[in-house]
């Protein structure tokens, strides 16, 4: 059966149109693009079109993997270095819709530097991902991370860290918090970041960035648990937060009602759900 | 079920909800040669009253919630209470929600039971026969016992002898964002198919469930075993769901206003269900189960 929107939830076409919804947290296939580099990848990505056309999103951005140690599959790692068209086909294939990432690996600084000059500087990706999980993750803290920001500060890129507060502590010790991130941060006043799932755990994560200007916090990958939005708001304001859907291994309902069902102004609506992140981007785009 | 009939009591509400629920899927179809949008009946089988004792929710006044959920169309909803968590005095915390729910038609008193307090046994006697509840709700991890213990058993074969359904909410919080000092894995449900062969007129509606294939294969194919979807994620994950799990076994259920109750909405949405399957899942089996 198909609806209308504006049922069972959801805004309007018209009013979900009008957010202009950028999702900077897309997540097809994402700790492995496919034995060939990419199959399950566009694979993914072709299964999620109909949810994303439900959503009106405008453009989403996938993390690409780019044969730096991020994987622990050998053989798809030397393909990525050696096939580089691998790594970019979503955005030949899609290229109003997508925007991409690459994710980088803290553990080898040197493979991470080249693939920012490979990728960014000579495009066509905007910025980076760094991994709680996976051979790719270690703790934002590292001293591996200050030649990294450096060059990313250099080359006007975004920055995406992955973090969460999980009660009981880290599950491996590569993962971030956002406290962590807050450390960070602290050492690059002018350049951005992006700090995925606010922790997972929120209320303690908005705490943790809210004295760190340059942070700003991705709204998904938890449960649509209620009130988050809405302290996020209050604490560092609608500027600060940045959507994410983590399609499709999380649902549009999932991440999308987090922002559409919460008591905060259509304004801030509308800078969640896309201008913040356009903004961001601004620079590199 | 919009307008309160005081000249009936409770159950003779929810029949008359059930046919009204029946009529309107069945007009739906006209409405749709009219090429108008269907008119949807909404069931939420899984929402909670007042507070959650961790932080207080944008919708944990009764008032509140009950017109959030009616600017989304959803016209019955099953409450159970926050309270029944951690309070001791589970009969105040049953009378509170009873109360509560007298003042709106749409909620439905969902009783908790605690089998590890003494005298459970009366709690609930009360819950079907002083407040009429269609439904007892249970929390087995918070309340320290497994689905092994002989108590779940007992309390079972009594809810299935006084005719009301057993809710087991199997998590209310995902185990990574729990408070540290209250951490409490999700209820195993493993040992459920087996109890089951021993109750077979029972009917048990798992809440909260973040489906695990293996066991999720085991308890699709035990009778009397309803699910939920307030847990079911990903864009996909209904339609996966409905691959293991027959579409008679699943219904709506928010677990409002701990979550937003937008979003297993949109989820259903996305999910692009057949016709058949939506209404299923939307209102008839909810309307079944109640009138069972």
């Amino acid at each position: 059966m198909s609806f209308a929107t504006g049922q069972l939830g959801l805004p309007t076409a018209q009013q979900l149109k009008k957010y202009r919804i950028w999702d900077s947290y897309f997540t097809p296939s994402f700790s492995h693009p496919g034995q060939d580099g990419s199959s399950r990848l566009i694979t993914d990505i072709e299964q999620t079109l109909p949810t994303i056309k439900l959503g009106k999103i405008e453009k989403l951005c996938y993390f690409a993997h780019v044969g730096i140690g991020t994987t622990t599959d050998a053989d798809l790692e030397k393909l990525l270095r050696t096939q580089p068209e691998a790594v970019a086909k979503p955005l030949k294939q899609w290229p109003e819709m997508m925007l991409g990432m690459i994710q980088l690996n803290a553990n080898n600084v040197r493979g991470s530097l080249d693939a920012l000059n490979r990728w960014l500087r000579d495009g066509p990706m905007l910025g980076v991902y760094f991994p709680g999980g996976g051979p790719g993750a270690m703790t934002c803290t590292h001293r591996n991370f200050t030649p990294l920001i450096e060059r990313i500060r250099q080359l006007n890129g975004v920055i995406m860290q992955h973090t969460w507060f999980k009660t009981g502590g880290k599950q491996g010790a590569g993962e971030s918090t956002p406290s962590e991130l807050a450390e960070l941060a602290s050492k690059f006043p002018e350049q951005k970041f992006l700090c995925a799932h606010a922790g997972g755990e929120w209320e303690r994560g908005i705490r943790a960035i809210k004295g760190s200007p340059n942070v700003l916090i991705e709204t998904s990958g938890f449960d649509p648990t209620a009130g988050f939005i809405e302290m996020a708001v209050r604490e560092i304001g609608a500027e600060r937060i940045v959507f994410g859907s983590h399609l499709p291994s999380r649902s549009l309902g999932t991440e999308l009602g987090k922002v559409i069902g919460a008591d905060i102004t259509e304004r801030d609506k509308t800078f969640i759900l896309g201008e913040n992140y356009r903004k961001l981007l601004q620079p590199i785009l | 079920m919009n307008e309160p009939n005081f000249n009936m009591n409770r159950r003779d509400q929810h029949a008359a909800a059930v046919t009204a629920s029946a009529a309107t899927v069945l007009s739906s179809k006209s409405v749709r040669a009219e090429n108008a949008a269907p008119q949807l009946k909404i069931i939420d089988t899984n929402v909670s009253l007042f507070q959650w004792p961790f932080r207080r929710l944008p919708l944990d006044e009764t008032e509140a919630l009950v017109n959030k959920l009616r600017s989304l169309g959803i016209s019955e909803a099953w409450a159970g209470s926050f309270e029944g968590i951690l309070h001791r005095d589970i009969a105040s915390v049953n009378g509170r929600l009873a109360d509560a729910c007298d003042s709106y038609p749409e909620l439905v008193p969902i009783g908790s039971i605690n089998p590890e307090l003494p005298g459970w046994e009366d709690d609930l006697d009360q819950c079907v026969n002083k407040h009429d509840m269609p439904g007892i709700r249970l929390h087995p991890n918070y309340h320290g016992y497994t689905l092994g213990d002989p108590r779940f058993a007992e309390l079972l074969k009594r809810a299935t002898a006084a005719g009301v359904f057993v809710q087991i909410a199997t998590s209310m919080e995902d185990g990574r964002t729990q408070h540290p000092k209250l951490q409490v894995p999700d209820v195993d449900l493993a040992p459920l198919p087996e109890i089951l062969k021993g109750i077979p007129e029972a009917t048990v509606q798992i809440l909260n469930y973040k489906p695990r294939l293996s066991l999720l294969a085991k308890l699709a194919k035990t009778p009397g075993v309803f699910f939920d979807i307030s847990r079911v994620d990903g864009t996909n994950g209904i339609a996966n769901l409905l691959k293991t799990v027959s579409a008679d076994r699943v219904m709506v259920g928010t677990h409002a206003p701990f979550f937003i109750p937008e979003s297993v909405l949109i989820r259903i949405l996305e999910s692009n269900l057949s016709e058949p399957d939506l209404s299923l899942l939307l209102s008839e089996n909810s309307s079944k189960l109640m009138k069972a």
